[in-house]
């Protein structure tokens, strides 16, 4: 018995309704041409978008803000649940555990927002054109680290169970609907739209290196292939903001020996700079070479999870229009 | 809820005394207002109040577990702040941080260490390590190198060392003065003049970049593996955690991983003396 439940979209509504006396719960809502999480409120719950891939911002900035006090933040107790997020975004988290709850030093902070925090991820049942997360060997849906899988068919929310929490969730959900089993036809229906839009994603993108040859690209590429696609390169570093993975930044003190942390981007200038002034990423190309090495070749040998999981944000926000799947292309053979 | 502490909050330290070692080098002398203990080559955070954080390799005894510590050069924002403090001020320390030498492994063996200018401060505290297990060394050679004889920090230390038996203190400066009667010239030129039994001996640099690149060129040349090389480096530390992502070294945090290594482990990674 696969561990799927099942409600009516109308009682799933009501039941966030609930659920609102206890949580913080923020879901995809659109606006305009953009959809992102936003926080739900009684009037908005209707208009939670399911399903459909993927809010502007990604689901690190839940567990790293942009900018945090470290020493006196005590927002990280309160229960939220986080409705919606993409399977690339959750893949994505697997690396900042890998970083933050590591057992040397484990960030309190971060623990405590995870803990306190229930994930429920959508499968995605459409794409976006630049998806490519099935290249990386990511599905379009969950089967880990979130708590339930949700998927939106006519008229009715299931909830695939994934985890301990995600029980509890289900438990606590009964109290506010009446929550069925998922007959099979219906998990096959899921299922069959799944593997077409895994089909879909491998279909776009053709051509495209996998994770494994990746790395050695990056490796491989000379200093003019940096140069050329750095040319256009601004440093704003947004493409490190909306990364899923990126997770650099900046201790900034204030008084009474405060730390605030704040999300830095080796795309910025200075990055590296030491006391000083020494800085051996001073050069625009420098860093933006730095960026690809991270990820495709110095991360990838030290930690186990993968650190780009194909969600082709850092495509849509840059604004010179640099598609880092161009490069991966031009140099796959 | 988890009991895990705040990595990020500094513990404050009192300053008991600030010694002028050189025209821009002093030496910061804390009290822990909490039990607070290191190993000879892990690293500190020193936060000045509202001001910055930066990292510093206490210059100490680890033995020593009242008082802590550290040398500083004027290089910077922080360290400028810092030369501007007074005893009884109050400073902010997290750690300690990384992976220190591992002291261990040089029983039975001549150490020969390789300083330049501020290097010595993390040397020193090598050297307190290095003498209270000295009956188990064969001999201990340091070989200092700094620009002026003005600039040659821990003199009277120095002194110390040179009636130390088993230890031995070589010095050079790049520009002599009429009081200067030991050697002129970049700190690896002492490495000619030293003998050692390479086959039963590490090697530890620290100092500026180019200082360790030519020192590691030198004693590779001189015949010592690359195992037998450990190397103190730097890096923008910032978080000291393995987190913040800016100590990055190749596929190392710096930070975490060392930041002593060997020169083994580090001779595949780019730009190592960047
Ligand atoms: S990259 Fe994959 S998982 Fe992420 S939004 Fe697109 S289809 Fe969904
Ligand atoms: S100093 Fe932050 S990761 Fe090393």
């Amino acid at each position: 018995m696969k561990n799927y439940y099942s409600l009516l979209n109308s009682d799933w509504n009501s039941a966030i309704d609930q659920l609102l006396n206890d949580y913080l719960i923020y879901a995809p809502i659109k606006s305009n041409n953009s959809m992102d999480y936003e926080p739900v409120n009684p009037e908005n719950i209707s208009e939670i978008v399911y399903n459909i891939p993927k809010p502007t911002t990604p689901l690190k900035t839940f567990f790293l803000p942009v900018k945090e006090n470290l020493t006196t933040d005590n927002s990280t107790k309160i229960k939220r649940i986080i409705i919606g997020a993409p399977n690339c975004d959750i893949q994505g988290l697997k690396i900042l555990d890998e970083i933050y709850l590591d057992k040397d030093y484990i960030d309190s902070l971060y623990k405590q927002k995870r803990d306190n925090t229930i994930l429920i991820s959508s499968s995605c049942f459409e794409i976006q054109e630049h998806c490519h997360c099935m290249t990386y060997g990511i599905k379009p849906y969950s089967k880990e680290i979130a708590d339930i899988s949700l998927s939106h068919v006519d008229q009715r929310i299931h909830l695939e169970v994934l985890s301990e929490k995600g029980v509890k969730f289900i438990t606590e959900l009964k109290n506010y609907a009446s929550v069925s089993n998922s007959p099979e036809t219906e998990i096959k229906d899921i299922e069959l739209k799944q593997s077409k839009i895994e089909y879909q994603i491998i279909n776009d993108n053709i051509g495209l290196p996998d994770y494994n040859k990746t790395g050695k690209i990056v490796e491989k590429a000379n200093e003019e292939i940096w140069k050329k696609y750095s040319s256009k390169c601004v440093s704003c570093g947004a493409c490190a903001a909306i990364c899923p993975t990126c997770t650099c930044f900046l201790l900034i003190d204030k008084p009474n020996f405060e730390k605030v942390r704040q999300l830095d981007a080796c795309q910025y200038p200075g990055f590296e700079r030491v006391a000083g002034d020494e800085d051996a990423l001073y050069e625009l190309s420098k860093r933006f070479k730095n960026r690809y090495f991270c990820k495709y070749v110095w991360k990838p040998q030290k930690f186990k999870s993968l650190v780009c999981t194909g969600c082709g944000r850092c495509i849509e926000a840059c604004i010179g229009k640099i598609n880092k799947n161009d490069l991966f292309k031009e140099l796959a053979n | 809820m988890s009991d895990n502490p705040n990595i990020y909050k500094p513990i404050r330290a009192k300053l008991l005394e600030v010694i002028t070692e050189s025209p821009t080098i002093k030496t910061f002398v804390m009290e822990p207002e909490e039990d607070f203990s290191f190993k000879t080559g892990e690293f500190i955070e020193l936060t000045v109040d509202g001001i910055g954080e930066a990292p510093f390799t206490p210059s100490s005894s680890p033995l020593e577990t009242k008082k802590i510590e550290v040398t500083v050069m004027k290089t910077g924002y922080v360290t400028e702040y810092m030369h501007n403090m007074k005893a009884g001020e109050t400073l902010g320390i997290r750690g300690p941080f990384g992976r220190g030498y591992p002291i261990e492994k040089f029983y039975d063996k001549e150490v020969l260490i390789l300083g330049g200018g501020c290097g010595f401060a993390p040397i020193r505290s090598l050297l307190y390590s290095l003498a209270a297990i000295s009956d188990k060394l064969r001999k201990v050679t340091l070989c200092y190198g700094s620009k002026t004889p003005d600039e040659c920090i821990y003199k009277p230390y120095v002194e110390q060392l040179r009636n130390t038996p088993k230890f031995e203190v070589l010095r050079t400066v790049d520009i002599p003065d009429e009081t200067w009667n030991e050697s002129v010239g970049v700190a690896t030129v002492l490495l000619d003049k030293v003998k050692v039994d390479i086959k039963n001996s590490v090697a530890v640099c620290c100092g500026p970049p180019i200082m360790m690149k030519f020192g590691t060129i030198r004693l590779l040349e001189l015949g010592f593996n690359d195992d037998q090389i450990y190397l103190s480096m730097e890096k923008n530390m910032s978080c000291g955690l393995g987190k913040c992502g800016h100590c990055m070294m190749g596929k190392y945090f710096v930070c975490k991983d060392g930041p002593v290594f060997t020169y083994d482990e580090l001779k595949n990674t780019p730009s190592i003396w960047e």
